[in-house]
């Protein structure tokens, strides 16, 4: 079983490195992200699209990986994954971020914060979590600077790209029966 | 998979270990015991656990592979409570002799 | 008594302490969901539930290392080598501990850089502690390892109990070492940390407790030890062909290739197999006995941990392995239903037999009954499963309006948090908890007390 696991761990290695079968590489913050039904593989696709690059400026390959970089720091130095999940895994206290890139919600920050783009509203929200309140359990203020807050978009940009066998399932279409 | 369905196969799924389980239970008890409506308990526990294998087979939209695989596994809920106590048996009679 | 027998006791105790610890922790994490401004503003959820899960970490291990230091010196039949240094390695383990949470709760967050991850939270779940306090549990672990393999060594004599458990240690301290790094790539991040985690409580530690429960059924049924290994070595063994591709009932939706469905999923729906031969064997156990034991907590906690490691890992486990049904489940409190069931089951259970045990043996007890122990014990159980009841209920409604029909949106996030039976779910898992802190209470009073004031039955130990 051992020597089984070890040679699927490396077959799956090379698959999610970035750049791999299954993980895109950070540039992908670049382009325009989207999510569709595949009818191969029975469950939505991440769709890389054309050039739409993060706060308007596009980033070659090593400047995109200093952000991602920077964006996993700020997720691990103020614990999200203990309120949040990110591929389902972490706390169940607050949304799964998978996806958080795609969500329609946006649109509504966009609107409160008066924000001319998606990433802008993100930014705005994620620095002052309570003032941009929209429900009773609130996001507390973890001192989020706007550096490390447009890293953590970024990183979230690059999340959505993932392909994670359609999950969380049914993204963004709701069912009319039950 | 619906809303209705996911619960369905979920909670069939664990009826039907929770039944195996306490099939293997009673007729550990029985065997203790030499009471034969504890081995007639048995039985029917086994029995409810096939019928929740039947009903996820038939009423689950759950793959003909993962289905397959609730049909052996019930072998298995089947043949390890006497293969296990048969083992418990000879292993402490043996020691007991030697 | 052994110096490290000494030496076991203190280390008990700490994880009863840090029990109590990991169940306040729960309350207070239970009740935000309740009252969400609860402590807006000096103490959050995330925080709040660190200090959890990582005190149920460490509960365990200092459960199960101070089981194995009072075992090991009469299974070798001398002194442990090198204690000297486990008894100064103990402080310095519970004065970082208690660091740890001091700056979890005062500091919170640091700056997105390495000072933040070597000085006060990794933020990765389970092992959030610092990187400073991570290499203190690598020293531990090492001295730990050094004093049973040395030990071995110098006696020239391993059993068949020890063999298992050293061979065990290996990969448990390898497995470690991942509590470390801060991979950017969140697939690869995750793919290594289920390494640890799953590797840990579905295999390691599983191999662990059953060293442990081996020892246990040895001293307090009178089992011999020919049969007691041959059972260890076949559990071990159908455990860890399970569980060790069972890892791939991680690898579902974190990026990794498809097969892993099929690994993973196949592997992880025969992990109840096992499980239901122990529940076999222990009521053997139990009916060869006719439920005569000179302890009957640690009789009743053995029989629990059998069933509840059926129960929480088996049955719970099962409804949410298969990928279909995964899929809406993952990372809802359907999962968390689970966790809780199958910790309790598969470990607590098992390191409270013991501890009622080594009480016994401790204060010379001939036989260890009452009435305390029955409250505490009925009170932990029927509040565990209250709150597993619960959270099943939960999670079902959260799979069902937030995942089937929702979308898993942000907003179908919302309507499944404040849906009637979800809700309603919280607050009785919450009254649960109460329940349950209320048998931890009676456990500890039990423990510090028995044997001392309340004198012991000694004929009514038996049961017709």
């Amino acid at each position: 079983m051992a020597a089984l696991l070890v040679m699927l761990t490396l077959d799956s290695l090379a698959v999610i490195r970035p750049g791999g079968a299954n993980v895109p590489l950070y540039t992908v913050i670049n382009q325009h992200i989207d999510y569709r039904f595949d009818p191969k593989r029975g469950h939505d696709m991440p769709v890389i699209g054309e050039p739409d690059p993060l706060f308007g400026k596009p980033l070659n390959a090593a400047a995109a990986a200093v952000l991602i970089d920077k964006g996993k720091m700020v997720i691990q130095s103020r614990a999200c994954m203990d309120c949040h999940t990110i591929f389902g895994n972490g706390a169940y206290y607050a949304p799964d971020l998978t996806k958080a890139w795609l969500d329609p919600a946006w649109e509504t920050w966009q609107a409160i914060t008066g924000a001319a783009t998606r990433e802008d509203a993100m930014v705005t929200f994620l620095m002052d979590p309570v003032k941009y309140r929209t429900w009773t359990r609130t996001m507390p203020n973890l001192g989020i600077t706007q550096s490390e807050a447009e890293a953590t978009v970024g990183y979230l940009k690059w999340i959505a790209a993932v392909d994670t066998n359609g999950f969380p399932p049914n993204f963004g279409h709701m069912q009319s029966t039950p | 998979m619906s809303g209705l369905s996911l619960l369905e196969t979920g909670l069939l799924l664990g009826l039907y270990v929770a039944l195996g389980g306490s099939y293997g239970l009673v007729y550990a008890i029985a065997h203790l015991k030499g009471a034969s409506i504890l081995h007639g308990m048995s039985f029917i526990l086994y029995a409810l656990h096939g019928l929740v294998a039947i009903a996820i087979i038939v009423g689950t939209p759950l793959q003909v592979g993962w289905k397959g695989l609730v049909v052996v596994s019930s072998a298995a809920f089947l043949a390890i409570p006497p293969i296990t106590w048969r083992f418990l048996r000879v292993t402490h009679e043996t020691e007991a002799q030697g | 008594m052994y110096r490290s027998q000494h030496l076991a006791l203190k280390y008990l105790t700490a994880a009863i302490a840090l029990f109590g610890v990991m169940t306040l922790a729960g309350l207070m994490a239970a009740y935000y969901y309740i009252n969400p401004d609860f402590l807006f503003g000096l103490l959050h959820f995330n925080i709040t539930k660190i200090l959890h899960i990582d005190t149920l970490v460490i509960w365990l291990l200092m459960g199960f290392i101070g089981a194995i230091y009072w075992f090991l010196p009469e299974e070798f039949g001398r002194e442990l080598v090198g204690i000297w240094a486990a008894e100064i390695l103990f402080y310095v383990f519970c004065a970082a501990v208690a660091v740890v949470a001091v700056v979890f709760i005062v500091v919170q967050y640091g700056s997105s850089d390495e000072t933040a991850l070597w000085f006060i939270n990794q933020g990765r779940k389970y092992v959030e502690a610092p990187r400073w306090a991570a290499i203190g549990v690598v020293v531990v672990m090492l001295v730990f390892a050094f004093n049973v393999l040395g030990t071995a060594y110098a006696t020239r004599r391993i059993t068949g109990i020890t063999a298992v458990l050293m061979i065990d240690l290996v990969p448990l301290i390898l497995l470690y070492l991942d509590a470390f790094p801060a991979i950017t790539n969140m697939s690869e991040d995750q793919f290594w940390w289920w390494w640890l985690v799953h590797l840990w409580v579905e295999a390691t530690w599983e191999v662990l407790i059953g060293c442990i429960m081996a020892w246990t059924v040895m001293q307090l049924l009178g089992t011999s030890r020919r049969i007691v290994e041959t059972w260890l070595y076949i559990e071990v063994a159908l455990v860890l062909g399970t569980g060790i591709l069972g890892l791939g009932h991680h690898y579902f939706w974190i990026g990794t290739p498809n097969y892993w469905l099929t690994i993973g999923g196949f592997f992880s729906a025969l992990e109840p197999l096992p499980l239901l031969r122990m529940v076999i064997h222990a009521i053997y156990d139990a009916g060869t006995h006719h439920m005569k034991t000179t302890n009957r907590p640690a009789f009743y906690w053995m029989m629990a941990e059998a069933f509840g490691n059926f129960l929480g890992g088996g049955v719970w486990g099962f409804m949410i392995t298969l990928p279909q049904v995964n899929l809406y489940a993952h990372g809802t409190q359907w999962t968390v239903s689970h966790g809780h069931f199958a910790f309790w089951g598969a470990y607590a259970c098992g390191v409270l037999s013991v501890i009622y045990l080594v009480v016994q043996k401790v204060r010379g007890l001939g036989h260890v009954n009452g009435a305390l122990w029955k409250w505490s014990f009925a009170a932990l159980n029927i509040g565990l499963i209250g709150m597993v009841g619960a959270l099943l209920v939960s999670g079902f409604a959260q799979a069902f309006v937030e995942r089937a029909i929702g979308g898993s949106t942000h907003e179908a996030f919302i309507a499944g948090q404040e849906n009637r039976w979800f809700v309603e779910g919280m607050v009785t898992r919450l009254i649960f908890g109460l329940l349950f802190a209320a048998g931890y209470v009676a456990l500890v009073w039990n423990l510090v007390t028995v044997g001392r004031r309340v004198p012991v039955l000694t004929a009514a130990s038996e049961v017709k």
